[in-house]
């Protein structure tokens, strides 16, 4: 028993130190941080301010975060319009096939997303596969612009946070009792309202879960926008490279980096209201 | 057994411990894409110094980096013109002991002097560059000489940019017939609008590396930097380079060492055979950059000379403009770029 708990402990401790170094911490120095002044040289002067929240609500900067939202709900919606069938057709497969597809889904993501990315420009270009097949076949005249625009940024960003919706929804879904299905076409529903009321109640905190991690790493994901979209947008992500980067101003940074925390527990608390629990969402 | 498993592994640490005590190291931060991987090899296995090399891609990212880690940790650095004047303001820059350095006398004297560093005693310059207009001539019929050329619609979705704000602002600022580095609110409003008018030509901003938009015929346009340009006119000779009407930036890097630098005989031994007319055009073979090393000129291949956008003449270098480093007004560019994207 006494060796027991002293091997959890082992186990223990290292998350302990992890979360509180690499997480805590540095949020900490991040949101104190932000109430700060910038020098002209990129330093700080510690000196509190609230300049840099009231500065969030610059014209300029408000376009930006609803150019990052459209972006985020349009990805978000995407995401789950791919995973929601996906996952349904794959949970009513055997064990065995069930592993194999979800092995093959999440294959490609343990190469480097900055990889992937390069890969999305070879297929999208001017000169690139799609457009070569596509003007072999005759189908068309003249090269498409697939690339540089709005509809190749949404492209980049789903095919990198599919996983994230696909994985919370797959084990909801996957937990769903079988009998319940069984009682509900045994009593004469269709399959419609099977879904309408047994599949998706049940599912409602994945769904959430899965949305949350897609909804919140869109609004940073800088590196999908520069690459894909040809940096012609700015979303969050690039306003704060940018402040800790080229504008020297590390103070705002924070400030903005604080406000996307601040927009992800609005989330959280939306979900709270709406009758979901925390549980459900850490161990879906 | 785990016992004798951990001493053994202590003894292995031990050992290696007293091997680094031994060993000379050089801790290079420098920007990527600047010294080719050779020549730091050659480097290391001529003087047995090994060379600890790290990149930034910004001078605003070096500025973040030392103000950040313990003095000592960087022996070399290479800041551009404007970002010397910085460091030397805050401290955070040594003199450069001249006398140790046999090599300086292959540098050109048009290099040396220069306003952010009148009598470079913080810096030596290593080499310079320009913005350039790269256009393919092939499918692009009209002269372009200037950047108000770009507005013509005929070039809807066709221009490349470099992601730098500094740069593309200061490329509308001269459009308009401003001063690159103003920081005039009105001014900067016409910068605003001529780039509000250009935006409809931009294809993509780019920083990594914008030469390939031309190369891969995505685009037929772009505003780089010069080295990106001369090898995009070397690759495909339709491609030509224009130094526009209007002015362009300029800038130029240099060798500068950070305050408490550590490692003083390797770091002077290593700027030296830098400095070397030899191993500076192999370098500048590379990276395509203006030499402002004389002697080396005699070593550069006659592409790279006859190469306008690589071997900058001087009668255009000195219509050249520094980015000048403008402290708390570079908020208006950063709000100017938001604004723009």
């Amino acid at each position: 028993m006494k060796k027991n708990n002293y091997l959890r402990a082992i186990f223990v401790f290292p998350l302990i130190i992890y979360a509180l170094f690499l997480i805590a911490l540095p949020l900490l120095y991040i949101f104190i941080i932000s109430f700060f002044k910038s020098d002209s040289y990129g330093g700080m002067i510690e000196e509190l301010t609230l300049m840099n929240y009231i500065d969030l609500f610059d014209v300029v900067y408000v376009k930006i975060f609803l150019q990052s939202f459209l972006v985020a709900i349009i990805t978000t919606i995407i995401c789950v319009l791919i995973a929601y069938p996906f996952v349904l057709a794959v949970c009513h497969k055997s064990k065995k096939t069930q592993k194999i597809f979800m092995t093959i889904v999440m294959l490609p993501f343990l190469t480097n997303s900055l990889i992937r990315m390069y890969g999305w420009i070879v297929l999208l270009r001017k000169s690139g596969i799609i457009n070569e097949v596509l003007l072999r076949l005759n189908i068309i005249e003249s090269p498409l612009s697939l690339m540089y625009n709005f509809g190749a940024i949404i492209v980049g960003m789903v095919y990198t946070l599919l996983p994230f919706m696909l994985l919370p929804l797959y084990s909801s879904v996957s937990t769903i009792n079988k009998s319940l299905l069984e009682a509900s076409y045994d009593l004469g529903a269709s399959k419609f309202k099977t879904f309408k009321n047994i599949i998706l109640p049940q599912t409602i905190p994945g769904l959430f879960n899965g949305a949350l991690m897609v909804f919140t790493p869109a609004l940073g994901y800088f590196f999908i926008v520069d690459i894909l979209g040809g940096g012609k947008i700015m979303i969050l992500g690039n306003l704060i490279k940018n402040q800790f980067l080229t504008a020297r101003n590390w103070p705002f940074g924070a400030a903005i980096s604080m406000f996307l925390i601040f927009i992800t527990f609005l989330l959280i608390l939306v979900y709270k209201k709406l009758g979901g629990k925390m549980d459900d969402l850490g161990g879906a | 057994m785990i016992k004798k498993i951990i001493v053994i592994l202590f003894m292995i640490m031990l050992c290696c411990g007293c091997n680094n005590q031994e060993e000379r190291t050089l801790n290079v931060l420098n920007w990527s894409s600047y010294i080719p991987d050779e020549i730091i090899r050659d480097f290391e296995r001529k003087t047995s110094i090994k060379v600890n090399y790290s990149t930034y891609s910004s001078n605003e990212e070096l500025l973040a980096k030392i103000s950040s880690v313990k003095e000592g940790t960087y022996d070399l650095i290479f800041p551009s013109d404007y970002m010397i004047e910085i460091m030397k303001s805050k401290g955070m820059i040594e003199t450069i002991d001249k006398s140790r350095l046999s090599n300086l006398s292959n540098l050109n004297y048009n290099f040396l002097g220069l306003s952010y560093d009148s009598g470079n005693d913080y810096s030596i310059p290593f080499l310079a560059t320009s913005v350039v207009i790269s256009v393919n001539t092939d499918n692009i019929k009209e002269d372009i000489i200037s950047y108000s050329d770009l507005l013509n619609s005929k070039y809807k979705n066709d221009i490349v940019l470099i992601d730098d704000q500094r740069i593309i602002i200061g490329m509308a600022l001269l459009a308009c017939g401003h001063d690159m580095n103003t920081t005039s609110e009105e001014e900067l409003n016409d910068a605003y609008l001529w780039l509000k008018k250009l935006k409809p030509n931009i294809k993509a901003y780019d920083s990594d590396s914008p030469k390939n938009f031309l190369i891969n015929n995505e685009a037929n346009i772009a505003v780089l930097w010069n080295a990106e340009g001369a090898i995009a006119s070397n690759t495909n000779k339709s491609i030509k380079n224009i130094f526009p009407s209007e002015g362009f930036a300029l800038s130029i890097d240099n060798f500068a060492i950070p305050r408490g630098a550590k490692n003083k005989d390797e770091l002077y031994e290593f700027m030296d055979y830098i400095l070397d007319a030899q191993i500076m055009a192999q370098i500048i073979e590379s990276y395509p950059y203006k030499t402002v090393n004389k002697k080396s000129e005699k070593y550069l291949s006659s592409e790279y000379m006859n190469n306008n956008a690589s071997n900058i003449s001087d009668a255009i270098i000195s219509e050249g403009y520094f980015v000048k480093n403008i402290g708390d007004k570079i908020k208006l560019y950063d709000k100017l770029w938001a604004k723009i994207k």
